[in-house]
């Protein structure tokens, strides 16, 4: 530690310094103390994963070596650490991987031949990982590292080999492999396209004490967006079919924009981290929700990436059609910008996902944005824009007027982004039959909010942006620091259980949501349906639930397409296949010669036996288990260890689960059950049996299938449901009937099972986290018991157990064996309870 | 000379893109483009300009901040391409 390193703390520090990028050791060690803190932060709201909160750590301790060593040992610190991380975040082999390829990539921009050969095999090198990616080429060893791998490569190369074209600097290998491999990348597929110019040049060209204090005012505005949006993500999005209104319209489409907070939080936070490395990179986002204009918007919103767009494209692409006229050439260059970006988003999807991506929506989004930008700018070029180089002096009508353009701006790129965002052109010209609806207080709601924000907003707006750190005067920098402390401890206060408790339940529930990432109450019943379905299922713009699926292996228990299920082509639509039988991960996984994942039963009864129907799903089938180990086949074994030998009752529980089995499917399921003369017949519902139901009458709708029972054909008529219907507009038009469907449902299968002389039973199982799933289940219970049931209520099955160890993954939330063996413990315990109610009665129909 | 060049940099940019605004705020260090003065619209503008007036040639690679974020910068392309 030499003088040369240690200035004057927080002082403005000489040119010289400035180059040596010296701190004083007062100001390091506040440095120390606030990374200290926004460590605690990422921890208390464990802000994206464990292992990007792992990847801050080594960022964060590296910042303390880094920062002390001369000047020239910073760039191949930074280079190290950038490695290390990959192999913190991903393993050595997957890491050797991507460093391999990577290496070989920016070899090839170095090759000793011409551009054009260089570019021509760049391009050849692209096309065969491409083949790779789309699983042309067969490359199961690179099937992990796709996602971060297209993010180093997919366009910092292009922009690599553009600068390597056409700048004079001299290229320093550290300096390249840095740009591709830099630090925070390992963890985010989605990253910002930073410019090779800009990570040249403004490497450490202000002072290193106030570089470093921006990048923790980054970092942490970069949290404060994610944990905003995780609020609008957990807590203010809807699903298209609960648009029922004008106020869960604009509330849906304000929801639907702001959920891009998460895309901005985390350039913010991947940009500030490596501020504290020296780089002085500009601005990523700015205030996009105050954009005043098309244009504006365009300039404030992912700046990165216009930037990269006009570089590469479109100041090119003016030059060269200069002769048509310069106000032609723009006009034209930024129609094909914006062609472009729509075919770089595809391209992009790509790498990330490994398919291709032509939807519609894509399209016309970009060309609508390209159309009134491009408006837009002519009405900018003939009169003009305000540009400001300090704070503008506002009036009262100055400000209005701003406000007003911004508020409008705000709500046509809401619409505009909910077209974008929407599954299909149907759905999104579905949700506007909400406008026909009661129009009440609570559509003001948001437009209040908006309005309030934008106002206070648009006050003071700075005249200049990305101004050096260094030229700003000592009392606003320290107000500045200030906020970010008083921030930073505030967030943390807001985190710790016991404070958060003394604003009430209901702001502590929430507060208490915000501090762990898992998937909304959408996100988690698109997850369930995923189980059964294709991947691609998953929502263009749902990157949360995309990352849990990324995490899945490939062929995750892929005993579907082994031809566990066939098609039926009546109204259970599909069936288990009689014999088949699996080897999985988690072991043999038998069908019996009936369709059963079970042991081989005779169909009658044998003497002095009591037989149990089992009705379900995934769970009841046992889904990730091995034979016997599903919780039916331990309840049996137990039931026939402990019911006494003096009895000389045998039981046996069938196992009638099929995945992927919703509430009206049972119908079928308890017919073929009620063939095997079950003594009780169990029904065992995992909640969202409304909500599956009624989306279960759709689907059969819209796949025109032929419905079997009369009440349910007159719920569908009296919806008017139509098999060319949208989902939205159908589940909408079921809304009245939810109950009544599940309602009739189960009152058939009660009456069913009792006319047939068995004891109808209802046991409620829970999924293995909770969420807001748990909303339906007082209204099922009190359908369950108003049909006649008897009711085991297993709702504490779980309490007290980390989720970990009794779910088979992070991205499969089935209960994996100690899942299954406390549910047959606690279902026994249960049946004990109620042995009057259930196993007595049931008794009278004779035990064979 | 090069005082020249960004005294009429300097007046083009007041003129046609800050137009009422103090000419002692914009120095030679004021950042033009990351600073959010140049658009892509005025920076083509000012291309379009310099070309006229100084007689060169900007290449489509040049019209990025190393090039012309600043007057300073501004003026030493100009005057680079001149000689």
């Amino acid at each position: 530690m030499t003088a040369a390193v240690f200035g004057k703390a927080g002082a403005a520090v000489p040119e010289t310094s400035l180059v040596q990028g010296g701190i004083g050791a007062k100001a390091y060690v506040l440095i120390l103390l606030q990374l200290g803190l926004l460590a605690l932060l990422l921890r208390q709201f464990q802000i994206e994963s464990a292992a990007f909160i792992r990847l801050a750590l080594l960022a964060f301790c590296g910042f303390a070596v880094h920062a002390l060593l001369p000047l020239r040992y910073r760039l191949p610190f930074f280079l190290a650490l950038s490695l290390a991380g990959i192999v913190l975040v991903l393993d050595i082999v997957n890491s050797l991987w991507i460093v391999g390829i990577g290496v070989a990539l920016i070899g090839v921009c170095h090759l000793p031949v011409s551009f054009r050969i260089r570019g021509l095999l760049l391009l050849l090198v692209g096309t065969l990982l491409g083949a790779m990616r789309a699983k042309w080429v067969e490359a199961p060893a690179l099937e992990a590292i796709w996602p971060i791998l297209g993010s180093m490569f997919m366009f910092r190369l292009i922009v690599y080999f553009y600068d390597l074209r056409h700048d004079q600097a001299p290229v320093s290998p550290v300096r390249s492999l840095a740009y591709f491999f830099m630090l925070p990348n390992a963890c985010f597929p989605l990253f910002p396209v930073i410019d090779y110019k800009a990570f040249r040049r403004n490497y450490y060209d202000d002072d290193a004490y106030r570089t470093y204090q921006v990048g923790i005012d980054w970092m942490l505005r970069g949290v404060v967006h994610l944990i905003l949006y995780r609020f609008i993500y957990y807590h203010v999005t809807l699903a298209p079919s609960e648009v029922i209104g004008p106020a869960q319209l604009l509330q849906y489409l304000v929801a639907n924009f702001l959920l891009y907070l998460r895309v901005s939080g985390l350039f913010h936070l991947i940009v500030g981290m490596l501020y504290l490395f020296g780089f002085r990179l500009p601005e990523t986002h700015n205030r996009y929700l105050l954009a005043s204009s098309f244009t504006d918007f365009w300039r404030r919103i992912n700046i990165y990436w216009k930037e990269f767009m006009q570089r590469i494209f479109y100041y090119p692409m003016v030059f060269r059609l200069r002769k048509l006229g310069t106000t032609k050439a723009m006009v034209v260059s930024t129609l094909l910008v914006f062609a472009l970006t729509w075919l770089l988003h595809a391209y992009q999807w790509f790498w990330l996902r490994g398919t291709l991506l032509l939807v519609w929506q894509d399209v016309l989004f970009w060309v609508i944005l390209g159309l009134v930008v491009v408006a837009n700018s002519l009405y900018e070029i003939k009169y003009g824009r305000e540009r400001r180089l300090g704070n503008a002096a506002q009036t009262w009508r100055s400000l209005g007027i701003l406000t007003l353009k911004t508020f409008a701006t705000f709500w046509f790129i809401c619409v505009l982004w909910s077209f974008w965002t929407a599954e299909s052109v149907s759905s999104w010209l579905s949700l506007w039959s909400a406008l026909g609806g009661h129009y009440t207080v609570d559509a003001l709601i948001y437009p209040a909010i908006i309005l309030v924000v934008i106002l206070v907003g648009s006050v003071e707006r700075n005249g200049l942006r990305n101004v050096r750190a260094s030229a700003q005067d000592e009392a606003s920098w320290r107000r500045a620091r200030l906020v970010t402390v008083v921030s930073l401890l505030a967030l943390i206060g807001l985190s710790i259980e016991s404070v958060h408790q003394k604003f009430g339940a209901k702001v502590a529930t929430t507060i208490s949501s915000l501090r762990s990432g898992h998937l909304s109450r959408l996100d988690t019943a698109k997850l369930e349906r995923g189980y059964y379905e294709n991947l691609l299922s998953v929502d263009r713009f749902n990157s949360q639930l995309w990352e849990v699926y990324t995490k899945k292996p490939a062929n995750w228990l892929d005993v579907q397409n082994a031809g566990l299920k066939r098609f039926t082509g009546d109204f259970a639509q599909t069936e288990l296949v009689p014999s088949f039988v699996s080897q999985t991960p988690y072991g043999t996984l038998s069908v019996n010669r009936w369709g059963m994942r079970d042991r081989d039963y005779e169909r009658a009864p044998p003497p002095n036996t009591y037989r149990i129907a089992l009705l379900g799903a995934s769970s009841v089938m046992g889904w990730g288990v091995a034979d016997g180990e599903t919780f039916e086949a331990l309840l049996e074994d137990r039931l026939n260890q402990e019911s006494g030998t003096a009895a000389k009752v045998h039981y046996e529980i069938l196992n009638f689960g099929v995945p992927g089995y919703q509430p009206p499917q049972q119908l079928m399921a308890l017919e073929k059950a009620l063939a095997f003369a079950p003594n009780a017949v169990f029904y065992v519902a995992t909640g969202r049996e409304v909500s599956r139901a009624a989306s279960y009458l759709v689907e059969v709708v819209q796949k025109k299938l032929n419905i079997p029972y009369g009440p349910l054909r007159d719920i569908v008529a009296k919806a008017g449901l139509e098999p060319s219907m949208d989902e939205a507009t159908a589940l909408k038009r079921l809304e009245p009937f939810r109950a009544e469907i599940l309602s009739w449902t189960y009152q058939r299968i009660a009456d069913q099972t009792r006319s047939n002389g068995a004891a109808a039973v209802w046991v409620f199982l829970p999924q293995v986290r909770q969420g807001t799933w748990q909303e339906e289940t007082p209204e099922i219970l009190r359908i369950a018991e108003s049909a006649g049931f008897a009711v085991i209520n297993m709702a504490n099955v779980y309490k007290g157990q980390d989720i970990d160890s009794i779910r088979l993954a992070q991205w499969d939330d089935h209960p994996n064996r100690r899942g299954h063996e406390l549910i047959a413990s606690d279902l026994y315990d249960e049946i004990q309870k109620q042995r009057r109610t259930i196993l007595d009665a049931a008794a009278r129909r004779p035990v064979n | 000379m090069t005082d020249d060049i960004k005294a009429i940099i300097k007046d083009v940019i007041l003129t046609e893109f800050l137009p009422g605004e103090d000419p002692e705020e914009l120095t030679d260090a004021t950042p033009l483009i990351t600073g959010g003065i140049l658009d892509s619209i005025a920076t083509l503008k000012l291309v379009m300009f310099i070309e006229e007036r100084f007689g060169i040639t900007l290449q489509a690679h040049e019209v990025d901040p190393e090039h012309l974020d600043t007057i300073a910068q501004i003026a030493q392309l100009i005057r680079a391409k001149r000689s």
